[in-house]
């Protein structure tokens, strides 16, 4: 039993290295979409997500959809646990596995198989575990032989790959995934796309922030518009992207 | 346009209220997290010094013969200019710069802890406090390369220094540090982590720290009124907790105390700051 449950959740960033004030704060006011204010220390704030309430039970599938600056990223950190609400409560249930930038922690000095460990281990896998995923890592990111060589001897798409392999190796039970399609060449994208959707139907959550329309049409139930650090739109799927797509 | 929230309250959650969990029961649970998921960061912290010495031929063994060089010429350069016993003396500074350069080292290191491991904090929910055991375990497992440099000393030097009880003394109070190391480096880290200039002001402490800690020079030179002031020097204190059991000497009442006191203030200026600014480190990276 899954369940991700916020009440008028705000997040707000502190910025501290603003000197020219007025300037910065029209430009980040244009460029983001996220108001800028200055809290009670005169520290300039960003507003990245404005009183967001929403509750997400199993089998939810939800779509993320904004502009750039909406607070898709901050939202799904959000629900990683890794920013705290300013204010409001948040309440989340269910191991989750954030697929938010797959290839951090990937040391390029350390073979692949020395990364499958310490990626296994980072994301919280016994050693028996991980020697469990060792044999389907290999054979989805059909590395073979390479996996004993330096990360640095692969080129870019194999990176991917790996990174790929290993962070798709763990079942959660909430998935929370930020634009991960579209990983390797044309070969290794429809496996991808294939080991993506098993994971989507095994996990019980699905937060998914994506720019493709068609992806958030196959596979969600529900979508989230952000703007601007609120809640523009929460539910049905094609409401929300005649909404999304009509602004334009 | 508001159809959307119709929905959801309809169909709200099943708890009315989410149950609030307070500060310090969050803090704890970093504490105790971090603790439980040692597998982790002590993988972390050997993978950071095998990444270090990839592809040299010694591998981390360069720890300790940089060490080595370093403390034996020190050794004869300051016996013959400060004229001193060169038996007394060799064994005291080698011991003592071990110690020294464990304390400095972590020091320095853990001030820029939360900034040097953003990307990865910023990526996957672990507790902060791992990342503290993370650089603490990283430069305790390079001390105890360094150990290796008193083998040498003990060989040559046996009829000044020994191996006895006061030396398996060396395992409770390097447990001490590691308490101080961890209380001391939240501290310093949460500091560090809003205030980027921290870690330039602790670097050029650290520098002052090791000429006016005895650490090159013993305190019995001084006058008897100022050897009672180096006490008041919390740097001396730890020193003093590894260098003594190195050379097979007791720690005097007074430093235990005074090392027990520190680590009392540290605990409890470590959990007060921890529960009260926890939630605020992701923001200031």
């Amino acid at each position: 039993m899954a369940i991700i449950d916020i009440r008028n959740v705000s997040v707000e960033f502190p910025v501290y290295n603003l000197s020219a004030r007025s300037f910065k704060k029209r430009f980040i006011r244009m460029a983001t979409g996220g108001a800028v204010v200055e809290d009670a220390h005169q520290h300039v704030v960003v507003n990245a997500l404005k009183d967001i309430t929403l509750t997400a039970r199993d089998g939810d599938r939800i779509g993320l959809v904004g502009h750039n600056g909406s607070g898709k990223s901050t939202f799904l950190r959000l629900l990683s646990k890794i920013y705290e609400p300013t204010t409001g409560d948040i309440h989340i249930d269910g191991n989750i596995s954030p697929l938010l930038d797959i290839m951090q922690g990937i040391e390029a000095e350390f073979t692949g198989y020395e990364n499958i460990i310490t990626r296994g281990t980072v994301l919280g896998l016994s050693r028996k575990q991980i020697d469990d995923r060792v044999q389907d890592i290999t054979e989805f990111s059909g590395l073979g032989d390479y996996l004993s060589m330096p990360i640095r001897t692969y080129s870019s798409g194999m990176r991917v790959r790996l990174a790929f392999a290993i962070s798709t190796s763990i079942k959660p039970d909430i998935l929370l995934i930020d634009e991960v399609f579209g990983a390797g060449d044309a070969n290794f994208m429809d496996k991808a796309r294939t080991r993506m959707i098993t994971l989507l139907q095994q996990s019980s959550i699905v937060v998914m922030a994506t720019h493709s329309d068609e992806l958030i049409r196959e596979f969600c139930n529900k979508v989230l518009l952000l703007d601007g650090g609120h809640i523009k739109y929460f539910g049905d799927v094609e409401e929300a992207m005649k909404l999304y797509r009509g602004e334009k | 346009m508001d159809s959307s929230l119709n929905i959801d309250q309809n169909t709200l959650s099943p708890a009315a209220t989410i149950p609030k969990r307070d500060r310090k029961t969050l803090a704890y649970q970093d504490f105790a997290q971090g603790l439980s998921q040692w597998r982790i960061w002590l993988l972390l912290a050997y993978q950071d010094i095998k990444l270090r010495y990839r592809r040299s031929i010694l591998g981390p063994f360069w720890i300790t013969l940089s060490m080595a060089i370093t403390v034996y010429s020190m050794g004869f350069l300051y016996a013959h200019l400060f004229k001193i016993d060169m038996r007394q003396y060799y064994p005291f500074l080698v011991a003592g710069m071990l110690a020294w350069s464990l304390i400095s080292t972590v020091i320095i290191e853990l001030t820029d802890t939360f900034i040097v491991y953003d990307g990865l904090i910023k990526q996957i929910k672990l507790p902060y406090s791992l990342y503290i055991h993370r650089v603490a375990a990283r430069n305790i497992i390079i001390f105890f390369h360094n150990l290796l440099v008193m083998i040498p000393v003990l060989v040559i030097f046996h009829d000044s220094i020994k191996v006895n009880f006061y030396t398996l003394l060396l395992i409770p109070n390097l447990l001490l540090i590691y308490i101080n190391i961890f209380t001391f480096g939240m501290i310093l880290a949460i500091i560090g982590a809003r205030y980027r200039d921290i870690s330039q002001i602790i670097k050029s402490l650290i520098q002052v720290a090791f000429f006016v800690t005895p650490v090159m020079w013993n305190p019995i030179v001084l006058p008897l009124q100022y050897q009672k002031m180096i006490h008041l020097n919390p740097f001396y204190i730890f020193v003093e907790l590894l260098r003594a059991p190195l050379i097979g000497a007791p720690n005097s009442l007074s430093i235990i105390a005074i090392a027990l006191f520190i680590t009392v203030i540290g605990t409890s200026i470590c959990a007060l700051m921890f529960a009260r600014y926890r939630g605020r480190i992701i923001y200031w990276l």
